[in-house]
């Protein structure tokens, strides 16, 4: 690449990482103004930064409490997740069974099919079994979005892992379950682990049942509380902009610290190798 | 030796099936057991809000708790009434009283009957409520229910008519009253709500229906054509070794990773009339009618979600694409190199043909989650302006929990499975059997 090129290249990459975060920007900028500059000017910086508003986000809501709602959520959802999806999709990448394709192919119908039509009939059962407004009645439903996800990107780390290990632990005497804990286990662990962030942050995003499933106030998760900043009558702007940046950082850590893992997990269903 | 490995074979093989067993029972306890039930109340007419209709109901049905407990004023409001009034009117009376009486009586002939009103009486009694659905509610014959329910508003006209021909007011309004119980009795005899397709033939005509169909297809085609054009390209310009490749991983993934919800309140805040950057942007470079024109009009609604979709999700595509890139051998573009192919030939005849799986791959997950969109259009621009960006699944989900109608909701949930199901039918046939490659052997 000639230096020209280069200096071309630099330039849209900069024009290009600053499209992508100006709304961050712009949303931090406002946050850390003074409540009457936010409607009354467009200058981006402020010459008196304040946390006001932040305080505001954490005390007018309960954003903590969202957070530690959807965190519980989260967690649970992906530790149950990974477990049913590990044994299914060593089962069907290693273990002699018929009908792998068929049980794939339902894995893929199941993520494939839209939250909407599944809500109703959700919605009563959760009810009916009285778990309106707790974290059980989120994971429940949460499983319709998490188990195919986690299935589908384990089989493909599974196959990953080459089978003379298997073979020799077999030689030796292993059961297949012991092949399965001792031998594949631990070789999946970067990949279940992968697995485990991408599971994490779909049940994070969550919106439509943690809408309808979890309507009081205190058992809502950061999607749900987020929007709920609105009133039919102001937007404070100042107030959501602060909780925005509140519940962007620990998103934003994550991605740092995992961005490699995140693309394998991302690319690892859509790119044959 | 040879037997000993077979029975090791069945064990791997009974495990195998063990191992699949509970996710395949979750799967459809959770998904698949659900969308049937969707097709089933789509079939009702099914409220939560009206207690006439708030339960599926092949057949008639009688709610015993509401008419256990009207049931128990009848004769006795019935034999004061007779006994306050004189002649004809007191033998009219005490004819319907007794042949309200010969009706519940065939009522409790049955055996079961007998028992769950014994039940609710008792519950009653003590001022419980009924909260098992399955005592709350019998079935009843359909011509037995039809006659009962018919009889007891005929003889709620007939109390009407007699409270206004009698002069004394206190004992008309003693009257009244009792008419009022004997209709609300009837009320506790509910038909069957199965109204087969009905809802469907509704919602065909339903020019609401048609219009969010039409925006979440014009959603859909925009957004996802907007982000692998701009997707392929952003990937092969990052295609390369550079310094701040990490840097530039992380910026694309963060609007990937952050819920839809928040991203929408982001842009919800760009977007405003009175204090958006963007709105205020765009309209000083006269790019937009005004400041107020991106929210409160049908096409600048549509134009923002649409922005806000394919800043959320572009990246992805791109890093989708830029792994498809990477698989494609370098040698490929020497030897066509050495044979004088330029750059445009190279990327219609060699990157693009190769790409061709992930991208198919990609579109199929995005095209699915376009058609599907709910949270950003609904936290964004609820809808609005006047349903101008309502998509299907947030009319769903309007009919299902704001008006509490399941019955007529299911089918629009119905009509949004269908076309996901469509969708998905045409990408896999151009996939085949790639979907599934690397993962069964």
């Amino acid at each position: 690449m000639n230096k020209r090129g280069k200096i071309g290249f630099y330039i849209f990459l900069i024009i290009f990482v600053f499209l992508v975060m100006f709304p961050f920007i712009w949303v931090f900028l406002t946050s850390i103004k003074p409540v009457n500059e936010i409607f009354s000017s467009f200058k981006w910086f402020t010459s008196n930064p304040s946390l006001s508003s932040y305080e505001a986000a954490l005390t007018n809501r309960p954003l903590l409490r969202y957070m530690l709602n959807s965190f519980v959520v989260s967690i649970l959802t992906t530790l149950l997740a990974l477990v049913f999806a590990s044994f299914t999709a060593y089962a069907v990448t290693r273990l002699p069974i018929k009908g792998k394709g068929l049980i794939l192919g339902i894995v893929l119908a199941a993520s494939m099919f839209p939250q909407i039509a599944i809500i109703s009939p959700m919605f009563n059962l959760v009810t009916g079994l009285g778990l309106r407004n707790s974290y059980l009645g989120l994971i429940i439903p949460y499983i319709t979005i998490s188990l195919p996800l986690a299935i589908w990107i384990l089989s493909t780390f599974f196959q990953k892992i080459p089978y003379e290990l298997e073979e020799s632990a077999k030689l030796d005497g292993a059961s297949p379950f012991q092949t399965f804990r001792k031998i594949i286990f631990p070789l999946a662990t970067p990949g279940i682990f992968t697995t485990g962030i991408l599971v994490f942050i779909a049940a994070w995003n969550e919106y439509l049942f943690a809408l309808t499933i979890n309507s009081e106030d205190s058992w809502r998760t950061v999607p749900v509380g987020i929007s709920m900043y609105q009133s039919e009558f102001s937007v404070p702007w100042g107030d959501i902009s602060a909780a925005t940046v509140i519940v962007t950082i620990p998103i934003v850590i994550l991605v740092l610290i995992f961005q490699r893992r995140i693309v394998s997990g991302l690319t690892s269903g859509s790119v044959k190798e | 030796m040879k037997r000993k490995k077979r029975s090791f074979q069945l064990n791997e093989k009974q495990l195998g099936y063990a191992m699949v067993l509970p996710s395949l029972i979750l799967v459809f306890v959770v998904v698949l057991w659900p969308v049937a039930q969707s097709f089933w109340n789509s079939l009702f007419d099914y409220r939560l809000n009206d207690p006439n209709r708030s339960e599926l109901m092949l057949s008639a049905n009688i709610d015993l708790e509401r008419y256990v407990d009207n049931h128990f004023y009848i004769n006795s409001q019935l034999e004061d009434l007779a006994s306050s009034v004189e002649g004809e009117a007191a033998a009219t009376i005490t004819d319907i009283k007794e042949k309200i009486n010969g009706y519940h009586q065939e009522l409790v002939e049955d055996e079961e009957t007998k028992q769950k009103v014994e039940k609710v009486d008792e519950l009653i009694m003590n001022y419980q409520p009924v909260t098992d659905s399955d005592l709350k509610y019998q079935k009843i014959d359909n011509g037995f229910a039809d006659e009962y329910r018919d009889a007891l508003m005929s003889y709620q006209d007939k109390l009407t008519g007699l409270a206004s021909s009698v002069s004394d007011e206190t004992v008309s309004e003693n009257i009244n009253q009792s008419a009022d119980l004997l209709g609300a009795t009837g009320e506790t005899i509910l038909k069957s709500n199965f109204i087969g397709l009905k809802n469907y033939g509704k919602y065909l005509q339903d020019t609401r229906m048609w219009k969010s169909l039409w925006n979440t297809t014009f959603f859909t085609v925009v957004t996802v054509a907007l982000e692998l054009v701009l997707g392929v390209c952003i990937a092969l310009l990052i295609n390369r070794a550079f310094k701040g490749r990490g840097l530039i991983r992380a910026s694309v993934l963060i609007p990937w990773a952050i819920p839809t919800a928040v991203a929408a309140m982001m842009w919800g805040f760009l977007y405003d009339g009175q204090s958006g950057i963007v709105a205020h942007y765009l309209a000083s470079l006269n790019l937009i009618p005004g400041e107020s024109w991106l929210l409160s009009t049908s096409n600048g609604g549509m134009f923002s979600i649409i922005l806000a979709d394919v800043w959320k999700t572009t990246p992805y595509m791109a890093l989708l694409i830029l792994a498809g890139l990477q698989t494609i051998p370098s040698s490929l573009y020497e030897a066509s190199g050495v044979d004088g192919a330029n750059k445009w030939q190279q990327f219609w005849k060699i990157t693009l043909p190769l790409l061709k799986s992930s991208i198919l791959v990609a579109l199929l997950f995005r095209t699915l989650d376009a058609f599907r969109v709910f949270d950003l259009i609904y936290v964004l621009t609820g809808g609005g302006p006047a349903n101008a960006t309502e998509s299907i699944s947030v009319y769903a989900y309007k009919t299902l929990f704001a008006q509490q109608n399941f019955g007529e909701g299911s089918v629009l949930s119905v009509i949004v499975f269908l076309c996901v199901a469509l969708i998905s039918f045409i990408y896999v046939k151009l996939i085949g059997s790639d979907l599934f490659a690397g993962r069964t052997k």
